[in-house]
């Protein structure tokens, strides 16, 4: 096969306050060439597709994209279709009330004027459906299509515009063995026809199986781009995880007590595939004083487990939940934390804060009972109670009667923390604490989890953040596909280790 | 220099119950020149009835809106519990227990409303729209459309009392409502619960909020309170019309808005509401005494709600950055 070069990146840096998300990034991936691409979490793999995409215009990142030789000036997503690139995501973007045929042809139904060509919208998506091996009308409304179905529409619909270029992001996570074949051979057929595909994965044996070459990403660089006769499993992963840790982590080891909760046989359903389940009957144990590491990819089912156990997510939840050795049933929030579990969720500004109160109304938030009497409330005990909390969580703000909103994120994190600090809780599930927030604020939130497990609580941390995960974690428990795929303690808790299981493969449940 | 004026204007418009007390003040001047009779002690206590009366709902619909709800039934829910009240005594009970059964009534509907918008998430807009037709359907059916008379004096003096001869007796109510609204809103856990409940319904679940119990039981009390206020209607004309609250849900709405809570919810101010409820009745008085016409009146309304919600856009906006 002749070696024409399709699209080249060079040297494109992409930052964001406080992060370089991609750093001097080349690359080149030539027509008929499937090139995968691999890093864990946030090693930027998806800033790297919204330049493609067109979602940062030219002038919001340092580089070049060019296409067929030809330098591309990137204005918004439109430049990119126009040039042939197409990508496909991972959420699926389906209009689900409409027909499969309208959401295949979207933006471009065939017709004249204002008139749409339904016999041949018809006969087109006939087509695909056939190529697909799906029996179904094309005039039947894609809600009715189960998740892979409509990521294989999504390609599809990417797929029928001819592009030159074609980006999957992680197309095989929601698919069957079935599907899989059958995204293969198209993706073979799609290389034959010259079409260059960038495939974005963490299944590695899909990269030995698919792939012409693969390029590792890790902290927003580009580390390598193999040949793939010329690599291995084990300097793939070596290649994506070999990270140094830095000194930010004032990790102190807690005494590690009793055992406070028990969960077993958690199962929690998909939110979004109908009858499959994100968590499948998972257990674990938290210990007093431990800072007990959920690692796994982004999807995997970590904060499905830990919204499920607190009484957040409910609708066909199986769970036996054992705190201090006792049987609890916990149906809502209000019942886990009188069982002595706080949650700090990850999605602050959805379900972390009351954007409407000041500081002092949302640090107490958790403890009205407290604070009041026969419902009268003290405000002058919770004036007390929010200012010791704003102190000791070094919380910077003109005063406790700033509103949330107006701080920063990890502002707005550590009165989120704080809040659930005042309740007490024996138990504490935070859910990527240091998401989205600056370097001071990561070491304050750092050395508070320390603190409180060494006052004795329990803590289970999600984390995507491998360092996170490995400075801060007593213990690990991995997570792929909902199903546990790795423990390990103390020496055993390396980067490599995480990142196998993170990616092991355990057979999808159907 | 010039910083400093926008932010001076800032800080004014922050103010929660600023959309009420500027075109109030603005419009008790205008009328002072056109008309000064506005200003005699009849004038004034019948412009405080009027707000009495639309008070009366403003304080539990600023507690519905505070916990990000909307109710248009109020005004059927308002003109059945004057139809009940009406129909009970007609069938010989007594007093106190005629108007409990208006308020149980009331408690029905809201009850409806409640759990419809609440447990099975359909739209407070529509359901509540809905429940006005059937009540006002059962309304129309029950009377036939006709008022009821021939209430007694004990009744009627509910509503047509005058303390020292003077003050007419709503007022009194509205301002222990008043109290009591503002009380449990700004003092209690409650109220907490409720403006958290309106500022991110998911956050104060999360927290460990009966967000449930909380919403519905704002939906059933807003409800009992309109039933109640139908009754004072009554006993104040003495005769029970059937349609007596139509339309009353959108100006007590409206007043609560121009008064500074929040239509988004989460931010409620029950003294806001009050000046909100002055400004409506002081509007349609002085519309009347400065000889313009009352079709007017809705025109001029609707102009100071569309304000009223630009300032509280604008609010929010202040508030966020």
């Amino acid at each position: 096969m002749s070696k024409e070069v399709i699209l080249e990146m060079r040297h494109v840096t992409k930052k964001f306050p406080g992060v370089i998300a991609l750093n001097d990034v080349s690359i080149a991936v030539n027509k008929g060439e499937i090139m995968a691409v691999c890093g864990e979490n946030g090693a930027g793999k998806s800033t790297l597709m919204k330049i493609l995409s067109g979602s940062y215009t030219s002038a919001e990142y340092e580089g070049e994209i060019w296409i067929n030789g030809e330098k591309i000036n990137m204005a918004n997503v439109h430049t990119a279709q126009e040039n042939g690139i197409e990508m496909v995501y991972q959420e699926l973007n389906m209009i689900l009330t409409s027909s499969i045929a309208e959401n295949l042809y979207v933006g471009h139904l065939p017709g004249k004027g204002q008139k749409v060509d339904w016999k041949r919208l018809y006969q087109g998506t006939e087509e695909v459906l056939e190529k697909l091996k799906l029996k179904v009308s094309p005039k039947v409304q894609a809600g009715y299509l189960n998740s892979g179905q409509l990521q294989m529409l999504a390609i599809m619909r990417a797929v029928i515009k001819n592009p030159r270029i074609i980006v999957l992001d992680e197309p095989t996570s929601s698919l069957t063995d079935n599907e899989v074949e059958i995204l293969f051979g198209l993706m073979e057929e799609l290389r034959r026809k010259g079409v260059a595909i960038l495939f974005i994965t963490h299944k590695l044996d899909e990269v030995f199986r698919m792939a012409d070459r693969v390029a590792i990403l890790r902290d927003g660089q580009m580390i390598s781009v193999y040949d793939i006769e010329n690599v291995d499993n084990e300097s793939l992963i070596e290649g994506m995880v070999g990270r140094k840790l830095d000194k930010q982590f004032p990790k102190v080891k807690a005494e590690i007590g009793e055992e406070v909760l028990r969960v077993e046989h958690l199962t929690v359903p998909s939110p979004s595939v109908k009858g499959t389940n994100i968590v499948e009957d998972i257990s674990f144990s938290l210990h007093k004083g431990e800072v007990l590491g959920f690692g796994g990819l982004v999807g995997a089912g970590r904060s499905e487990a830990l919204g499920a156990v607190f009484g957040q997510l409910t609708k066909n939840v199986k769970k036996e939940v054992y705190i201090k050795g006792e049987k609890v049933e916990i149906k809502n929030p209000r019942q886990a934390k009188k069982s002595g579990i706080g949650f700090v969720t990850e999605e602050r500004r959805l379900t972390g804060f009351i954007p409407t109160f000041s500081i002092c109304n949302n640090l107490t938030i958790c403890i009205l009972d407290k604070i009041s009497k026969a419902s009268f409330l003290k405000k002058k005990e919770e004036r007390g109670l929010s200012q010791g909390m704003f102190e000791r969580m070094h919380v910077k703000a003109p005063s406790l009667d700033s509103k949330v909103v107006t701080l920063s994120g990890g502002n707005q994190q550590k009165v989120v923390l704080g809040k659930w600090l005042l309740a007490n809780t024996d138990i504490l599930f935070i859910d990527e604490p240091t998401k989205g927030i600056d370097v001071a604020a990561k070491a304050e939130i750092y050395t508070q989890i320390c603190e409180l497990a060494a006052q004795g609580v329990g803590i289970i941390m999600v984390s995507s953040d491998m360092q996170e995960l490995v400075a801060m974690s007593d213990r690990v428990v991995i997570l792929s596909n909902g199903h546990v795929t790795g423990e390990f303690e103390n020496e055993e808790i390396t980067q490599e280790n995480i990142l196998k299981a993170a990616i092991k493969e355990e057979a999808r449940v159907e | 220099m010039k910083k400093s004026k926008t932010n001076i204007l800032n800080m004014v418009l922050a103010q929660k119950e600023i959309g009420a007390v500027l075109p109030l003040v603005i419009l008790m001047i205008c009328v002072l020149v056109v008309n000064p009779a506005f200003y005699g002690s009849a004038n004034i206590f019948d412009v405080l009835r009027t707000t009495a009366f639309a008070f009366f709902l403003a304080v539990p619909v600023t507690f519905l809106m505070a916990s990000g709800g909307m109710d248009l039934s109020i005004g059927a829910v308002v003109s059945i519990g004057g139809v009940i009240v009406g129909q009970a005594m007609r069938a010989g009970l007594p007093i106190w227990l005629s108007i409990l059964l208006a308020m149980f009534g009331g408690c029905i509907v809201g009850f409806v409303n409640g759990i419809s918008i609440v447990k099975f998430r359909l739209p407070a807009f529509i359901i509540t729209l809905a429940t006005q037709y059937c009540v006002n359907g059962i309304n129309s059916v029950w009377t036939n459309g006709k008022s009821i008379t021939g209430l007694s004096d004990s009744f009627k003096n509910l509503g047509q009392y005058r303390l020292l001869g003077v003050v007419p007796i709503p007022i009194l109510y509205a301002l222990i409502f008043g109290i009591i609204g503002w009380i449990v809103l700004t003092q209690t856990k409650i109220g907490r619960a409720v403006l958290a409940v309106g500022g991110n319904r998911d956050a104060a679940y999360l927290a460990g909020i009966n967000v449930t119990a909380t919403q519905v039981a704002i939906y059933v009390i807003t409800a009992a309170m309109a039933a109640l206020t139908g009754v004072v209607y009554a006993a104040r004309f003495g005769a029970v019309q059937t349609s007596i609250g139509s339309g009353i849900e959108l100006t007590t709405i409206a007043a609560v808005i121009i008064g500074g809570t929040s239509m988004f919810g989460g931010v409620a101010t029950m003294v806001g509401s009050l000046l909100g409820c002055l400004l409506v009745s002081t509007i349609s008085n002085a519309l009347v005494l400065m000889g313009i016409s009352v079709y007017w009146q809705n025109l001029i309304f609707g102009l100071i709600l569309i304000a009223a919600l630009y300032i509280d856009r604008y609010r929010q906006k202040i508030i966020n950055s």
